[in-house]
C-alpha cells in the first residue's frame, strides 16, 4: 500500500505540471487584466503600455509561465520603458513556494487565498456534515420503508429539490425567511454577510448568518445523496448475507447498520471523498448571493479581472486536493473492503 | 467504528475551520481596537456590490473605491452637488485673479491651509503633495494611471504651504484631475510611505495599501476583512467638523438581487448600482433613490475605420438611419421604466452639454428613406437591404450586462423593420475592453457598433476616446479610440479645447465638437447613465455630487 501511495504521488508530479501549463495558457486567452484597470473608463493607452511592461504581461506566454513556475530573480525587467531591462526580478516561482502577487491588489496569492479559505471550509464542512447526516437518515428510512406513503413523499420531494436551481432556492429562502418574515413581524433571518456590524463578529452571529447559506448548499445534495443511499441500501438489503443474518436471528438494527450499511456505504464513501476537494473551491452561487466571503466568490472576482496568479493559485490548490483525495478514496476503499488490494 | 472515525474526522475539520475562520487575518494592524458597540453608536451600513481592489488611490481606478475618497482620504478640493469645486486642503481654488493660474495657463499654484493634518496628528504639508507626485512617476511603482502628472514639467514646493505644478502645455482639465476628482490623485502620507519606498524601491506591496490606518478624511480606516466587510470610524484628529455618524460599515455583497433584498430588509442603509427596474420595489420599501450626475451616458460608438470598418458605415446616411430606426425613447420607457432620458450627446447631464441639440426622434420612414437614398434597397425581398450584392448586416457588440443584452435584442428587432440586420455579440468586460494587442473586440474593429457607457473626466469634458492618436493599430496596440475615425478638423477642435483654460471659450469649442458628433452620428446615445444610490429613510442630510458623490459625508446623520 505504501509503495502504491508513493507511486501515485510521483505520478501526480508530471500531471500537475501539465495541468498548470494548460490552465496558464488558457488564462492568457481569458481576457486582458489591464483592460479593467481603468475602472469604469477605458484604460489610457499610455497606462496600458506602462502597466503591461511593469507587470511583465508583455512577455511571451511561455516566458510568463516560466517566471510563474521558477521565478524571475535570475532575469531583469524593463521598468522605465527605455527598452533596456535594468531591474532584477523578485519572484521566486511556485517551485520555491512563491505563487506571485495578485494583479488586482498586489497581495501575495497565498495571503489572498488564506484570507478566504477558512470561511469556505467553515461553510462547506458544516454543510457537508449536514448533507451526510440527513442524507443517510432519509436514504436509509426510504430504503427500509419502500413504497410507503412517506417514501413516496420523500421521493417526490427529493426530485423537486434536486431539480431546483441553487440560485432560485437561495433567493426564495432569502425573501421568505429574511425579507417577508421581517415584514410580517415574525422572527427573521439575516439576508447577507457573516454578522451584524452593531453586534460584532461572534460565534453566535456567524452561526446565525450561516443558516440560509448552509440550507441552500445542503438541499440539493441531500436530495441527491439520499437517492443514492436508498438505492445502494435496497441493493444490499436484497443480498444473500442479509437473508443469512436475518435467518440467524440477528437484531434488525445490527442487520441494517452493521451488515447492510457498511456494504452500501462503499460507493458513498468514494463519492464523498471525490467531492471533498471541491469544497475548497467554495460555492460560487451561494457565496455570491449571501455575501459569504469564500473561495467561490474569490475565484469569480479574479477570473472577471483576468488575475492569472490568483486563479492559478486556486486551481492548482484544487488540482492538488483532487489528487490527494483520490488517493485517500482508494485507501479508504481498500480499508472498507478487504477484498481490494493495490500493488 | 469506522463510521464513528469518519464522523470524528468531519467534526474535527469543522472545528478547525471554525477556529481558522475566527483567526482570519481580518484586522490589519490598527491603531485602536475595534470599538465596543454601544447603544448610542451610529453605524451606517453600505451594501457594496464590488469589493475594493486596494485602498491606495494611486493603484486603483475602481469606482467603488474612488467614490470613497471624501470618506477616508483627501484631495485639494471636492465638488459639491452642483459639481462646483469646494476648497478642502487649499485655501482657495486657483484662478488667474488670485494668482493661482499663470497667464499662459501652464502653472497652477496651490496654497494649502495651515490647520490640516493626518489622522495621527502629523501636519499635512506640501511634502506630501511632492511625495504623491514622485510615487506616481516612480518607475518602481506600477500605479494605475500617471495622468495628469505625465503631462507636467515639474512639481515644486517652495515652502510647506505652497505647491507649484507646471504643465508642459496649458492643461484645461486641471480642475478635475490635479489632486482632485475621481480621476485625480488623492494624497499619500509621506511620513508613512517614504520609508517603505526607500527600503523596497516600490510601494506596490505596502501594507498601507490595504490598511490605510493613517488617513486625512473625516473617517479613518479601521478594518477590512477580505470579501466580507470594511469599517471606517470617525477620525478624532480631523481638522473639520466631527462627522455625525460614528462608523461607516461596508458589506461586500456581489449579487444585485441580494443587495435589493438586503436594502428592503433593512440590513443595509446605502446601496448603489442596482437596476432601474428594481427602483420601484425599493421605493415601495421606503428606500430613497438619489442620483449622482457623473457625466456617464450609454451609447453606440460607430466603427468608421477606413480599412477595417464596415464600408456601409462610412456613409453618414446609414449612421443616421440607425438613430432614426431605433425607438430609444421606448427603450428607456420599457426597459428602464422611464427613469432615464435619451442623451443627445456624450456630454448630457454636464455643464458642457449643448442645449440646442435634441436627440434624433424615432422615425422609421425617414430611416428607410435615408437608406434608399444611400443605395441600400431590399431587392430580393428577404427583409435585409443590400447594395452591390452585399447585405446590410452589422455586428453589434457589448458586455454581457443584462440591460445591454436586452437592448441588443430590442435594437435587432426594431432595425430589422427598416432592413438592417444586426448580428449580436456580447462579452465579459475584461475581454470586451481588452486592448488591440489582446485582440479585444472593442479595439480590433471587428465590431461595427460598440456599446458602452463612458464619461469624460467629470466634471471636465475632456476625453481621449475620440483622438486620432488613440486609434488602435499594430504600431499603437494600446489605443482606445473605438471608432477608428480621424478627421483633421475634428482633431484640431479636440486639441484646442484641451488647452483652453477660459471656460466660456472652451464651452464654445465643445459645442462645435458635440454638434459634429451628433450631426454625423459618430455616436448614438441610448440612455443617460447617472449613478443611482439608495438610502434607507433613517439616513438624512445627504447631498449628491456628480464628481465626488460623498462630498458632504460629514453632515450625514442617522435619524433616531
Amino acid at each position: 500500500m505504501t509503495r502504491y501511495i508513493i507511486r501515485r504521488l510521483l505520478q501526480a508530479i508530471p500531471l500537475l505540471f501539465i495541468i498548470s501549463l494548460i490552465i496558464f495558457i488558457m488564462m492568457q486567452n481569458m481576457g486582458d487584466p489591464v483592460a479593467t484597470m481603468g475602472g469604469r473608463r477605458v484604460t489610457r493607452s499610455e497606462d496600458r503600455i506602462r502597466l503591461t511592461r511593469q507587470l511583465g504581461l508583455d512577455k511571451p506566454v511561455i516566458v510568463q509561465y516560466l517566471y510563474w513556475l521558477v521565478g524571475n530573480d535570475w532575469a531583469k525587467t524593463d521598468m522605465d520603458g527605455d527598452g533596456v531591462a535594468e531591474t532584477p526580478g523578485k519572484r521566486k516561482g511556485v517551485l520555491r513556494g512563491d505563487f506571485g502577487l495578485s494583479l488586482v491588489n498586489r497581495k501575495p496569492v497565498t495571503q489572498v487565498i488564506g484570507e478566504r479559505l477558512p470561511n469556505t471550509l467553515l461553510l462547506m464542512l458544516v454543510a457537508e456534515a449536514i448533507i451526510i447526516s440527513v442524507a443517510l437518515l432519509v436514504g436509509i428510512y426510504s430504503a427500509l420503508h419502500q413504497y410507503t406513503a412517506l417514501d413516496n413523499v420523500i421521493t417526490t420531494s427529493t426530485f423537486i429539490f434536486y431539480s431546483m436551481p441553487v440560485f432560485f432556492f437561495a433567493l426564495l429562502a432569502m425573501y421568505i425567511f429574511a425579507v417577508n418574515f421581517k415584514a410580517w413581524g415574525l422572527p427573521y433571518l439575516p439576508t447577507v454577510g457573516m454578522f451584524e456590524p452593531e453586534a460584532g463578529k461572534s460565534a453566535s452571529q456567524v452561526a446565525w448568518h450561516m443558516i440560509l447559506p448552509v440550507a441552500t448548499l445542503s438541499f440539493g445534495f441531500i436530495a441527491g445523496y439520499s437517492r443514492y443511499i436508498r438505492s445502494t441500501m435496497l441493493e444490499a438489503m436484497g443480498q444473500d448475507y442479509i437473508r443469512t443474518a436475518k435467518a440467524k436471528g440477528l437484531p434488525r438494527p445490527q442487520i441494517v447498520y452493521i451488515h447492510a450499511l457498511k456494504n452500501a456505504a462503499l460507493p458513498i464513501v468514494t463519492l464523498i471523498a471525490l467531492d471533498l476537494p471541491f469544497l475548497l473551491g467554495g460555492a460560487i452561487v451561494t457565496e455570491r448571493i449571501f455575501g459569504w466571503p469564500g473561495m467561490g466568490r474569490l475565484f469569480l472576482d479574479h477570473v472577471d479581472r483576468s488575475d492569472t496568479p490568483v486563479v492559478m493559485g486556486i486551481l492548482m490548490m484544487i488540482a492538488v486536493a483532487v489528487i490527494i483525495f483520490q488517493i485517500i478514496a482508494d485507501v479508504l476503499y481498500a480499508w472498507l473492503d478487504p477484498r481490494i488490494h493495490y500493488k | 467504528m469506522k463510521n464513528r472515525r469518519l464522523f470524528s474526522f468531519l467534526v474535527s475539520l469543522v472545528v478547525i475551520a471554525a477556529f481558522l475562520a475566527a483567526c482570519t487575518p481580518a484586522a490589519p494592524a490598527t491603531e485602536e481596537p475595534t470599538a465596543e458597540p454601544t447603544a448610542e453608536r451610529k453605524v451606517a451600513t453600505f451594501i457594496w456590490t464590488q469589493e475594493y481592489d486596494t485602498l491606495n488611490p494611486l493603484y486603483t481606478n475602481m469606482w467603488f473605491v474612488t467614490v470613497l475618497y471624501p470618506i477616508y482620504t483627501c484631495q485639494a478640493w471636492w465638488f459639491d452637488d452642483q459639481n462646483n469645486p469646494v476648497p478642502y486642503l487649499v485655501t482657495e481654488i486657483p484662478s488667474k485673479d488670485n494668482g493661482g493660474i499663470s497667464e499662459d495657463g501652464r502653472i497652477i499654484t496651490l496654497k494649502l491651509r495651515d490647520d490640516i493634518q493626518w489622522s495621527d496628528a502629523t501636519p499635512i504639508t506640501s511634502a506630501d503633495f511632492k511625495f504623491t507626485y514622485d510615487m506616481v512617476m516612480a518607475d518602481g511603482n506600477a500605479v494605475s494611471s500617471r495622468a495628469p502628472f505625465d503631462l507636467t514639467e515639474s512639481l515644486e514646493t517652495p515652502d510647506e504651504r505652497t505647491v507649484v505644478v507646471t504643465f508642459t502645455e496649458p492643461f484645461a482639465p486641471w480642475l478635475a484631475r490635479l489632486f482632485a476628482g475621481q480621476s485625480g490623485a488623492a494624497l499619500l502620507p509621506a511620513h508613512i510611505l517614504q520609508p517603505v519606498f526607500d527600503e523596497n524601491g516600490t510601494i506596490d506591496t505596502a501594507e498601507w495599501n490595504k490598511a490605510p490606518t493613517v488617513g486625512c478624511g473625516p473617517f479613518v480606516f479601521q478594518e477590512w476583512e477580505s470579501g466580507s466587510f470594511a469599517r471606517f470610524v470617525v477620525n478624532e484628529n480631523y481638522w473639520g467638523p466631527r462627522p455625525k455618524i460614528d462608523e461607516l460599515f461596508f458589506r461586500f455583497v456581489p449579487d444585485d438581487a441580494s443587495q435589493v433584498a438586503a436594502l428592503k430588509a433593512g440590513d443595509g442603509d446605502v446601496g448603489t448600482f442596482f437596476a432601474m427596474s428594481d427602483m420601484p420595489e425599493l421605493e415601495a420599501a421606503g428606500v430613497v433613490i438619489m442620483k449622482s450626475l457623473s457625466g456617464y451616458n450609454e451609447g453606440w460608438y460607430i466603427n468608421q475605420h477606413p480599412e477595417k470598418g464596415n464600408p456601409a458605415l462610412q456613409d453618414v446616411r446609414v449612421r443616421q438611419a440607425l438613430a432614426y430606426g431605433f425607438n430609444r425613447q421606448k427603450l428607456v420607457d420599457d426597459l428602464l421604466l422611464g427613469r432615464a432620458a435619451v442623451p443627445a450627446t456624450d456630454w448630457d447631464n454636464t455643464s458642457w452639454e449643448d442645449p440646442s441639440i435634441e436627440p434624433y426622434t424615432y422615425d422609421p420612414e425617414k430611416a428607410k428613406a435615408l437608406l434608399e437614398e444611400a443605395g441600400w434597397v431590399d431587392s430580393n425581398g428577404d427583409g435585409v437591404r443590400e447594395k452591390d450584392g452585399v447585405d446590410l448586416v452589422l455586428k453589434y457588440g457589448t458586455t454581457n450586462r443584462e440591460v445591454r443584452q436586452d437592448t441588443q435584442a430590442v435594437a435587432q428587432q426594431e432595425l430589422a423593420e427598416v432592413g438592417i440586420k444586426l448580428e449580436l455579440l456580447s462579452f465579459d468586460s475584461d475581454i470586451f475592453f481588452a486592448s488591440y494587442a489582446e485582440d479585444g473586440p472593442s479595439a480590433n474593429f471587428s465590431l461595427d457598433i460598440i456599446e458602452y457607457s463612458d464619461s469624460p473626466d467629470a466634471p471636465d469634458p475632456n476625453s481621449v476616446v475620440w483622438r486620432c492618436a488613440e486609434i488602435p493599430s499594430d504600431e499603437n496596440p494600446a489605443g482606445v479610440n473605438p471608432t477608428g475615425f480621424c478627421d483633421e478638423e475634428f482633431e484640431a477642435l479636440w486639441a484646442k479645447q484641451e488647452t483652453q483654460v477660459d471656460v466660456a471659450e472652451r464651452q464654445q469649442t465643445f459645442h462645435q465638437i458635440t454638434k459634429m458628433i451628433f450631426e454625423k452620428a459618430f455616436w448614438i446615445g441610448l440612455w443617460q447613465d447617472p449613478d443611482y444610490f439608495g438610502f434607507s429613510s433613517r439616513i438624512i442630510n445627504v447631498k449628491m455630487s456628480g464628481a465626488t458623490p460623498f462630498f458632504n459625508v460629514v453632515e450625514w446623520d442617522i435619524a433616531q
